[in-house]
């Protein structure tokens, strides 16, 4: 194994847990609150969208003060690009969805560090291009910079087994991911009056099977197809990808120890 | 957010357009990219206040006057019609999504059809589907979803207004990093694509019959070294041109940074905490949240010593975008104000069924929102797509 590119130290550990938990109180808020805590349908995920923002400042902020460099940087540019023009060529189409592939690899490859800042820069390059920046894509790079942290975590394994791995994380993912961002904007997007719509109060059972209705009703279709497309990719062009990837990694050394020699020292080589 | 995504980035191949807006006195220049975010975030503020078809329309149109008048040729300018297709889908969602999944009729609604019902078991009882639809329930679906698709205007608009390399310039030194991969990824898309064009091309050329996902794998190995050769020649390019010199911090500001930005992410997760739950004391609530963001921003100031960076050719910030960003807020707060009208025109109410009225300082603000379309300078005629 190749050193991971980006390091992680212990504090970014710590705040990376710290925004796993804010994470999850911000999706998941609907069946969390208690009743009477917030006025209005639209406050809520507007407050929380604000707060996934300086909760991925912060993070970054961290990741980077570790120290990325030059050729982790250029690669993040490089493969960001990569998922900004895979982006475009699915979405719309039956739910297909090309982000994951790249993402989902390079977190395995280049650690869980380059995962999580991978999964943010692509989200953003890509909204940059094509015009989408607005209050949805804190919650989408949240999911996605979650996606290639864990991606990079994952256990040790060789050959057919890693790719069926990845491709199995990459479908499972492809599901939450859907989950996750139905959640966010389940809360306001619906009449008040629906059904299956989000009502503040609820005992967790009704609202847990409101909220499924809702998913099912909206988009259990797409996220089936996110979840096939990111299997069959990775399965098919999974390893062809891991060893470009791997050969990459091998080139550019990242974070290769330097040695200062002493000029006086005769034995050291020469550099 | 799917139809957003369908703006290609082929895009970018087209060469320059002469500009929809030419002519005039004034010199054309780029606005401000956060004068019309400012603009557009102000009017989507407004926006949330009403429920009034009647000014939802008027928002939309004044938004289509402005992005028709101020828009560029760049690639991302082209996203608007984008935005009216998710407004149109979101409010098509709603009204369906209440009439399929019903509560029921009151005896002062007016009934319009009935849908088959199908019984759910008694474990899942808290959904009903189908049933009667009256004529109230649809339409207070049609304008609360039109006031959620008028918001995403409002951001398409900006989007479409403001040049997003430009808008990059404002992220906190601290993501100086996050920047610069960015804006790599922006300037390297479009030569990945060209990268497929010539892949495929050879492909061709050797009468490559593979089709599917054999196809796949032959042209996303091929594009992926090329992409990463890039990235390492990029790199070295980075290196020879003094990419991660020191800045300013100590190792003292440093360890200060580390500690701002723990203690406020603690802050932040007990404002959660506190924001939940019922039985948490008040002060860990909101108060704490904003402590915590406080810390957290002053953290990331701190830690933005990191880099030294200087800005080439700075956007300035002069007369026109001091009056579109005015014009934005001024509206918002007219709105908010519930000063010179009633309140009650702003929503009103389906019982009795009646054509909604009008009120005057409300549409007086949304066309003075809708003054930025002259107050802005014309954009520059015939912008390069890939110029910075």
């Amino acid at each position: 194994m190749t050193a991971a590119a980006i390091r992680l130290t212990s504090r970014v550990g710590v705040v990376m847990t710290l925004a796993a938990f804010l994470g999850v109180v911000a999706f998941f808020w609907p069946f969390l609150v208690a009743p009477g805590k917030f006025g209005s349908n639209y406050a809520p995920p507007l407050i929380f969208g604000v707060l996934l923002v300086l909760v991925l400042c912060v993070v970054l902020s961290e990741i980077a003060e570790g120290g990325i460099d030059s050729k982790a940087l250029a690669m993040l540019g490089v493969l960001s690009a990569v998922n900004a023009a895979l982006r475009p060529l699915g979405a719309g189409t039956a739910g297909i969805e090309t982000v994951f592939f790249v993402l989902v690899l390079a977190g395995r490859v280049y650690g869980a560090g380059f995962g999580f800042t991978l999964g943010c820069t692509s989200l953003f390059a890509s909204a940059l291009i094509t015009g989408g920046v607005g209050p949805w894509m804190p919650y989408q790079m949240f999911g996605c910079a979650f996606v290639g942290m864990l991606a990079g975590f994952l256990p040790r394994a060789t050959g057919r087994r890693e790719v069926l791995m990845l491709a199995v994380y990459g479908s499972v993912s492809g599901y939450l991911f859907g989950f996750l961002l139905n959640l966010s904007f389940w809360p306001f997007s619906l009449d008040p009056n629906s059904s299956i719509a989000y009502l503040p109060g609820l005992p967790f059972t009704e609202q847990w099977q409101r909220y499924l209705a809702f998913d099912l009703a909206t988009s259990l279709g797409w996220d089936t197809g996110r979840a096939v497309t990111n299997f069959v990719c990775i399965l098919l062009a999974g390893p062809a990808v891991l060893t470009t990837f791997r050969r990459a990694a091998r080139k550019a050394r990242f974070r290769a120890s330097v040695r200062f020699a002493g000029p006086r020292t005769a034995d050291s080589e020469p550099r | 957010m799917t139809a957003v995504d369908r703006t290609t980035v082929q895009a970018s191949a087209t060469g320059p357009d002469p500009s929809p807006d030419v002519g005039g006195r004034r010199l054309p220049r780029a606005l401000h990219p956060m004068a019309w975010w400012v603009w557009a975030l102000a009017l989507a503020t407004a926006v949330s206040r009403t429920d009034n078809p009647l000014l939802l329309f008027l928002v939309l149109a004044v938004l289509g006057y402005v992005v028709t008048a101020r828009r560029t040729e760049a690639p991302w300018a082209r996203g608007f019609k984008y935005y009216l297709y998710l407004a149109l889908t979101v409010v098509v969602i709603r009204v369906v999504f209440r009439a399929v999944f019903a509560t029921g009729i009151t005896s002062r609604d007016h009934f319009l059809f009935s849908l088959p019902h199908i019984p759910t078991p008694d474990w899942y009882a808290g959904i009903k589907i189908g049933g009667p639809v009256s004529l109230e329930a649809l339409l207070s679906a049609a304008t609360d979803g039109l006031r959620l698709a008028c918001m995403l205007c409002c951001i398409g608009a900006a989007n479409t207004l403001a040049n997003p390399k430009r808008a990059l310039r404002v992220l906190p030194g601290a993501l100086y990093e996050l920047g610069v991969a960015v804006t790599v990824a922006i300037s390297v898309a479009p030569q990945l694509v060209q990268s497929v064009q010539r892949v495929v091309r050879a492909r061709k050329l050797r009468a490559g019959k593979a089709q599917g996902m054999q196809a796949l794998r032959g042209i996303v190995v091929p594009v992926l070294e090329d992409a990463l050769e890039r990235s390492l020649r990029l790199a070295a390019a980075m290196d020879s041109r003094g990419y991660g010199r020191a800045g300013r911090a100590t190792r003292r500001s440093r360890h200060i940074t580390g500690a701002l930005m723990l203690l406020g992410m603690c802050g932040l997760c007990a404002g959660a905490y506190g924001l939940l739950d019922a039985t948490a004391p008040a002060f860990l609530g909101l108060p704490a949240m904003g402590l915590g963001a406080l810390l957290c921003v002053a953290g990331l100031h701190l830690g933005g010593r990191r880099v030294t960076r200087t800005a080439y050719r700075p956007d300035p910030w002069r007369l026109p975008e001091w009056a579109v960003a005015g014009v934005g807020v001024l509206s918002a707060v007219l709105l908010l104000a519930n000063l010179g009208y009633d309140p009650a025109q702003l929503n009103p109410t389906f019982y009795p069924l009646t054509w909604p009225a009008l009120p005057l300082v409300p549409t007086a603000a949304i066309l003075l929102a809708g003054t930025a379309g002259f107050l802005a300078p014309p954009p520059s005629p015939a912008q390069r797509a890939d110029a910075p």
